[in-house]
């Protein structure tokens, strides 16, 4: 792996999760309010993005290979969490982080 | 017998079932459609828009609209923190649909990557989900 796909991997990673919190709040507010349209056209745009970066990983890499560093995204998403809503980062989530940093090292490596 | 079928599908359990079929399935696709697709030049190639000139990168995007569906139906019966830390069982599916449909061959130390983040995922996926429910 190159650093340039290393790169790719961790940007369609975090487009992903922002696209999901943008959709998640789109679907809560009323269809015709400004803000679902503004939250709906950034989830829509960061998902588009992140599906095009992913695609073209498929191109050189094994599905098999690609698909466990989607296990960061609960890391990107505690990390998140405790930078915006200070939420306490406890000892299990550092443990499950650490597991799931080691495996995909371990597979980035296979 | 439709009476049935129907109950079956607005069950959200099911549904639930569904949606990590419909993402490893969709994942299948886009594999396959990336690849077969004509590859521009390396240095304008990491968008994969190439991909789009094969069907299967189109049944690949469909199969993620229907994920999507099925995963916000979910949302309406289960709550986050039980229906997310399931669906985690994608990381097991994906690889063995790679395996099996697209004879990908995963060396040991690939498996055992992909159980350590299994592990991981599961560990942290109730908490995770609290979190994400805030943010």
């Amino acid at each position: 792996m190159t650093p340039v796909s290393a790169l790719l991997i961790f940007v369609a990673l975090i487009l992903f999760v922002l696209a999901q919190l943008f959709l998640k709040h789109a679907m809560e507010d009323d269809l015709r309010s400004a803000r679902f349209k503004k939250n709906f056209a950034i989830g829509l745009l960061t998902m588009t993005v992140s599906f095009f970066i992913t695609l073209g990983l498929l191109q050189h890499f094994d599905l098999s290979y690609l698909y466990p560093f989607q296990g960061l995204s609960v890391v990107i998403i505690s990390l998140l969490a405790a930078a915006i809503l200070r939420e306490k980062l406890t000892t299990r989530l550092f443990f499950g982080a650490a597991l799931i940093s080691a495996g995909v090292v371990l597979v980035s490596l296979s | 017998m439709i009476q049935k079928a129907k109950k079956l599908l607005l069950n959200p359990w099911f549904q639930l079932v569904l949606s990590v079929l419909f993402v490893t399935t969709s994942e299948v696709f886009l594999k396959r459609g990336a690849v077969e697709a004509p590859r521009l030049p390396d240095e304008v190639n990491w968008t994969g828009v190439s991909g789009l000139a094969s069907p299967d990168v189109w049944y690949g995007i469909l199969f993620v609209i229907a994920s999507f569906i099925s995963w916000l139906y979910v949302l309406r019966f289960i709550p986050l923190t039980i229906a997310f830390p399931l669906s985690n069982f994608v990381h097991v599916l994906v690889p063995l649909a790679s395996w099996f449909f697209l004879n990908e061959l995963i060396s040991v130390q690939r498996w055992c990557g992909i159980a350590f983040v299994l592990l991981g995922v599961l560990i942290v996926a109730k908490p995770v989900a609290r979190m994400e429910e805030k943010l």
